[in-house]
């Protein structure tokens, strides 16, 4: 889990953790739309300044977002290597031999690049200021408009809570039962085919009949307890939109409106 | 040859923030061939202790003489795998690690993963059933089939399939009930009178200690408090009470009757002496 | 008429067992009644029933003097509150206020009124100080408290306890039998519990013994224990102090039956005492 940077959420105390967290998500759903008007490297600078800014106010460290955007770098790379074998147009930038490295070759990688690396930088930088928790409650009440057309807004957000308050002791179990297995020979880590085979069954069986049987006390408490799926409730939880989660979205429109004048009318 | 651990240290997660020394210097010498009962409040470092007995865990400090094996800090163990073999270790609640098709086949895994062929396995896992009485109509059951009993009596099978020459229990006999309890700790007697074999077992039952058990180690934050004959652990109840066990039934009534002036030996080792102690000393007040 | 009245259940998991053959039995509102028998007799299936989970094959039920049908089933609930067996497997929200106020969300109580609530209820299970926890930094005794508290909130006139305590460890067990001795006294609660604990059946105030999914006795606990022919065959535990006492009587004393350490430490002083 410690090296699981893309997608955790470190507790500070910073503005951006402060913010609402549909204000939040209604943000970054913008400006992931605003990465794809082709604004230009003018368009790409601001749009860089701007993540820039709101991660140095959240208080993340540029190393663990540079943690996050490592895994991105190979396939990058690779992506270079291609482009640069199979695009021959625009100016010639280096000779090696007969072999031409060509300028839209590097120009059309930079581009993927620069948008990747932002749609990484505005993702980390959510989920890092965010509890997972009122990211769900964010998500429900985003989603309760649609609840009109039937998506079962309510229903999605207790399945995640559930499941999220359910993963320490998900994988406090695994290590359990790969212990009991160990126990009686198991190797989880060589072996024959077959063996590795058996070993793999002998985690993932336990894990599921395990799994049902949660499933079943949970579901048993719950209606003990009064719940109906689809019945009408209360909720403990309350979000408030203030002030400062209004300015937040108002930027990021003003943002968009400011990628497509650039891509379209400058 | 007794099972030592020498200035043995464990700490998970070292050289993080979430450091933390789950074993402290621990001497140990445990008796072969007896019965011996590890005790301790949730969190002193029983499981952690257990652990290192079949090497899923290894010491960060100090040395473990096991049978004929030597697991020191900082080395990789050699012939860890017939090490798990030899050393049975049982968790608690260990109806969770059934996984097989049919009971037969759960219980013939263990000793089919020491390289022994398939019909030796199953010679031993029927031998290995039998010890737990499990009737013979559920062998080609699967597993999760049965009552909660007899998926544990089942999983114990699949260690002693294994033939180890120590036991290693992790509560075996939570959440079982009397009739079900009783059927165990019979178990683990006769595994250690007739077969010789060393048993540990983690316990919070008094009841089954003082009746069942040889020695008592009492593990407190990391180390070991105390390490004791069975019956001269409760002779002086004080000793108890200050680690916040409760002593059994037994032990609790003959100080009560002392309290009031009876005068019943601190050696008192059974209801029928009990009996006798407090009808002579009634009668002879007559 | 009972606060729990059960006439002639029948219920199967499949075709080939009984697992409830026509139990009847009665609950007397306010008493504090432990069910004993064997694992597999049926108690948490009862349980189940009682509270709808499962639905009986025949035979009725009634709460508080409303049968249990399809259409009552919110209204029986609202009247029943259970604690179950595994602390993990009944600790829904991520943190103890939060799995508190789940019942309350569940019936629909305004959420100005929700924190007075919470706050209440985690002071009556001493738990006040770890509202805003984990689930996972919580011990087995804790989590079960928190389970009291939440369905406590839900001001239930029954409370069930399905071996709520067994897979505690004596620290745990301990608080949580003193927290259901504190309800039973300090509230008009009904209080069943399901326990293998025999102290727990010596100090209740009814006792009903189930075997193989029938009811083989009912009664105060004196009564209970002494059917000891039933109990043995039934494989039930006796207390301590019957079992010394009957060692006693073979040495040549004469007692009665003292059914906990304290009333038979008593008669044993006298007899001591008076020579």
């Amino acid at each position: 889990m410690n090296n699981f940077t893309l997608g955790r959420y470190l507790p500070m105390n910073s503005p951006i953790h402060r913010l609402d967290p549909r204000a939040k998500i209604g943000a970054m759903l913008i400006a992931l739309v605003a990465i794809f008007f082709p604004a230009g490297w003018t368009g790409y600078g601001i749009l860089f300044a701007v993540v820039a800014g709101v991660i140095v106010l959240s208080k993340l460290s540029w190393g663990f977002i540079w943690k996050a955007m490592k895994p991105m770098m190979f396939m990058l790379f690779f992506l270079l290597v291609i482009n640069i074998l199979v695009v021959k147009t625009g100016n010639v930038l280096v000779m090696i031999g007969t072999f031409g490295i060509y300028s839209d070759a590097v120009m059309q990688t930079l581009y993927i690049a620069v948008r990747l690396l932002l749609m990484i930088m505005i993702t980390t930088c959510l989920t890092a200021t965010t509890k997972p928790l009122d990211m769900t409650l964010g998500i429900e009440d985003l989603l309760k408009p649609f609840q009109k057309i039937g998506v079962p807004s309510h229903e999605i957000a207790m399945l995640i809570s559930i499941a999220l308050r359910f993963i320490p002791d998900l994988i406090d179990e695994t290590e359990r039962i790969m212990k009991a297995q160990e126990s009686r020979g198991v190797d989880m880590k060589e072996g024959k085919l077959s063996e590795r085979v058996m070993a793999i069954l002998s985690l993932i069986v336990p894990l599921f009949v395990s799994a049902f049987q949660r499933a079943e006390d949970l579901a048993n408490a719950m209606e003990a307890r009064g719940y109906a799926p689809g019945e009408p409730r209360t909720r403990y939880k309350v979000l408030k939109m203030e002030r400062r989660d209004y300015i937040l979205l108002l930027g990021s429109v003003l943002l968009l409106t400011c990628m497509i004048w650039l891509a379209y009318f400058a | 040859m007794p099972i030592t651990f020498e200035h043995v240290s464990h700490t998970y997660s070292e050289g993080t923030p979430f450091q933390y020394a789950a074993l402290k210097d621990v001497n140990l010498d445990i008796r072969e061939g007896k019965i011996t009962a590890i005790i301790g409040q949730t969190g002193s470092g029983k499981s952690t202790l257990v652990q290192h007995l079949n090497a899923l865990l290894l010491p960060n400090e100090g040395q473990i003489h096991i049978l004929d094996r030597v697991i020191t800090a900082g080395e990789k163990p050699k012939k860890l795998k017939s090490l798990r073999g030899d050393v049975g270790l049982v968790f608690q609640f260990p109806e969770y690690q059934l996984f097989e098709e049919t009971v037969l086949k759960d219980v013939a895994f263990g000793p089919k993963n020491f390289g022994v062929s398939e019909e030796e396995a199953v010679e031993k896992a029927k031998k290995a059933l039998k010890l737990v009485d499990l009737p013979e109509d559920c062998y080609e059951k699967s597993p999760l089939e049965l009552s909660g009993g007899q998926k544990r009596r089942t999983a114990i099978a699949g260690i002693l399939a294994m033939d180890p020459k120590v036991l290693v229990l992790d509560e075996p006999t939570a959440g079982l009930d009397p009739a079900g309890t009783k059927a165990m700790m019979s178990l683990f007697y006769e595994l250690n009178a007739k077969y010789g074999k060393t048993v540990l077992m983690v316990t919070h039952d008094m009841e089954n200690v003082f009746t069942y058990c040889d020695d008592v180690v009492v593990v407190e934050d990391g180390s070991i408090k105390v390490h004791t004959d069975a019956q001269e652990f409760f002779r002086d109840s004080a000793l108890c009470r200050s680690m916040n066990i409760l002593p059994p039934a037994l032990i609790r009534m003959r100080d009560m009757l002392n309290e009031k002036g009876f005068a019943i030996p601190a050696d008192v080792q059974d209801l029928d002496a009990l009996a006798a102690y407090i009808a002579k000393q009634v009668k002879s007040h007559e | 008429m009972g606060i729990i009245d059960v006439k002639n259940l029948n219920f199967s998991y499949d075709e080939n067992t009984e697992t409830i053959n026509n139990v009847s039995f009665s609950v007397e509102k306010g008493t504090y009644t432990t069910i004993i028998g064997q694992n597999g007799s049926g108690k948490s299936t009862i349980a189940k029933l009682i509270t709808g989970l499962l639905e009986r094959k025949s035979g009725s039920i009634e709460i508080d003097g409303l049968e249990l049908t399809l259409e009552n089933l919110n209204a029986i609930r609202n009247k029943i509150g259970i604690v179950f067996q595994n602390p993990d497997n009944q600790f829904i929200g991520s943190t103890v206020r939060d799995d508190i106020a789940f019942g309350l969300e569940n019936h629909q109580v305004p959420q100005t009124e929700m924190d007075g609530i919470i706050d209440a209820n985690a002071k009556r299970v001493r738990m006040t100080k770890y509202l805003d926890q984990e689930p996972t930094r919580l011990s087995g005794g804790q989590k079960q408290r928190v389970a009291i508290a939440g369905v406590l909130a839900m001001k239930p006139e029954i409370l069930i306890f399905d071996e709520a305590t067994a897979m505690l460890d004596p620290q745990g067990k301990d608080e949580i039998k003193k927290v259901i001795m504190d309800l039973h006294h300090e509230t008009g609660l009904t209080i069943v519990s399901i326990t293998h604990d025999i102290d727990e059946v010596a100090a209740s105030d009814a006792v009903i013994a189930l075997n193989e999914g029938q009811v083989v006795m009912t009664g105060t606990p004196d009564e209970i224990f002494a059917q000891e022919d039933t109990l043995r065959k039934i494989q039930l535990d006796i207390p301590f102090s019957m079992k010394l006492e009957h060692k006693l009587r073979e040495k040549g004393l004469k007692l009665d039956r003292y059914i906990t350490m304290d009333a038979l430490l008593e008669e044993l002083c006298r007899l001591h005492s008076n020579m």
